[in-house]
């Protein structure tokens, strides 16, 4: 039984397949959620902060399983490409605005910690561009993408990374202050410039680079270089599409903000 | 002044390290991978140069198939004094005769003419029976309309594979399948000829547009005869 999308080596087919792995883990962070949330004060999940949260996994799901899953993990790079952007990107910040202002409270000390560094603004931005580069070089994508388990570390380490990517954007837990609006924009806009190097090797390459996408059966036709050009091009504007929606909503944020602040001083 | 380091709550050393290494992230991907092949095909042949698997050398095969166009084509004699690279497959093929055919098409596009010009690619269908000169001609174009698509009789096919050590075609139709939907077992690499006619390479299914962008020019450039 195929529990995880990963690169098989069989003709494309329009046939479903089943991912059962896929759904356990949607189920299980679904379970998790709603756990937490009976825990959560008299805000938790009011104001229809569920609704984000299911969002974020529904997206997760379609990033995950047929057909994208199976086309992504083996047949063709740029659905791969695709399924980057879903994962760590857009579904990242779904599932935090899932979580209600002030949660969560983190009570045990090691996850605590964890958090703490682990979304260090600074800290979050670099270990999601490592985890960008590293999935992205050849060796580890022809050596991952050829098994379920790597497959599986590979989908899971970019919502990892997003999650601590986003987490300084959308939560306020550990409350860093200083860490305001403008910051928050200036983070977000070096993000889009950061994963440059991955986009222009993948898309002005003169050879494919992954041997899981050259060598697989062809899907209608697509040649392997078209295939990872537009990959190459995917991560750069869809990176770009998601980024600069979340900067235009925090401008939009900070505006307000100010237009309060300087309300509330002319009141007083 | 802020301080960009307090912003972030790091120490303003940690913080330059993190800095630097995120601007190693910008030129890593275009430093660690080369070309994209690295000798992850594991057919290199050290004595020769080449990354194809090097074999016996043996006489160019002496056979005469019919080509899409209805006319007699004689593998030797066409061939003669250039590269000829020969694979025997089917329209139908699923996997490896497509990718084999367009790691090749893809790679001579972007050779120079005069190289391109010296090499020639021999298509011979194990599956006479569904690949008609038509159709044949209208696969092979999507890939490159000067590769030569050849039709024979299975008994005679098979009897050149024979010939060059390869196994036979078979027609698999298990699991049961409708109609004209079977597949067809094959040899899976593409043998490559020299222009002196004697040398030979094999190519198996695995072989990345890298090598052969690495053999096709060196094959071009052999000698057609000893001392020439």
């Amino acid at each position: 039984m195929q529990w995880w999308c990963a690169a098989r080596g069989t003709a494309w087919t329009w046939s479903w397949q089943a991912y059962p792995g896929v759904w356990l883990l949607v189920f299980a962070l679904g379970a998790a959620y709603w756990r937490a949330a009976r825990g959560w004060g008299p805000a938790g999940g009011s104001r229809g902060r569920p609704g984000w949260f299911v969002a974020g996994l529904i997206g997760l799901w379609i990033a995950l399983d047929w057909p994208i899953g199976a086309l992504g993990a083996g047949y063709l790079a740029s659905v791969h490409m695709l399924q980057f952007v879903l994962i760590g990107l857009v579904v990242p910040p779904l599932l935090l605005l899932g979580i209600p202002p002030g949660e969560p409270e983190l009570r045990h000390r090691a996850p605590r910690r964890l958090a703490r560094i682990a979304t260090q603004p600074l800290v979050a931005l670099i270990l999601f561009n490592v985890v960008i580069v590293i999935t992205h070089l050849p060796s580890v994508v022809d050596t991952l993408m050829a098994s379920q388990l790597g497959s599986f570390a590979v989908d899971m380490a970019w919502l990892a990374a997003g999650i601590a990517f986003w987490w300084p954007v959308v939560l306020d837990r550990p409350e860093r202050p200083g860490f305001g609006h403008p910051l928050k924009v200036g983070y977000l806009i070096l993000a889009t410039i950061v994963n440059t190097g991955t986009f222009l090797y993948l898309t002005f390459s003169e050879l494919p680079v992954y041997a899981t996408f050259e060598l697989a059966p062809p899907v209608y036709g697509i040649s392997a270089r078209d295939d990872q050009r537009v990959a190459g091009l995917l991560m750069k504007v869809g990176t770009a599409v998601v980024l600069w929606t979340a900067i235009s909503i925090l401008f939009y944020l900070w505006y307000r903000s100010e237009e309060d602040r300087d309300s509330t001083g002319a009141a007083g | 002044m802020r301080n960009f380091a307090t912003e972030f709550g790091l120490p303003a050393r940690l913080t330059t390290l993190l800095l630097a290494i995120a601007a190693l992230l910008l030129i890593a991907p275009a430093q660690g991978c080369g070309d994209g092949s690295g000798d992850g095909s594991g057919w290199n042949d050290a004595a020769s140069g080449f990354r194809g698997v090097a074999l016996e050398p043996g006489p160019r095969p002496d056979f005469t198939l019919t080509d899409t166009g209805g006319r007699p084509f004689d593998f030797r004699r066409e061939t003669d004094g250039k590269v000829a690279l020969l694979f025997f497959g089917y329209t139908h093929c699923p996997d490896v005769c497509p990718v084999q055919i367009a790691g090749i098409a893809a790679v001579l596009r972007d050779l120079p003419w005069e190289i391109r010009d010296r090499i020639q690619v021999v298509f011979v269908t194990t599956d006479p029976a569904r690949d008609t000169p038509d159709r044949l001609r209208d696969w092979l174009s999507e890939f490159d309309p000067a590769f030569v698509g050849l039709r024979g009789g299975i008994e005679e096919i098979n009897r050149i594979q024979a010939g060059l050590d390869l196994p036979p075609s078979v027609r698999l139709d298990a699991p049961p399948v409708e109609g004209d939907s079977y597949e067809v077992g094959h040899a899976a690499q593409v043998l490559a000829f020299a222009p002196d006619g004697r040398m030979r390479l094999a190519y198996p299914f695995g072989t990345r547009q890298a090598d052969w962008k690495h053999d096709l020019p060196r094959l071009a450039a052999a000698k057609t005869r000893p001392g020439s």
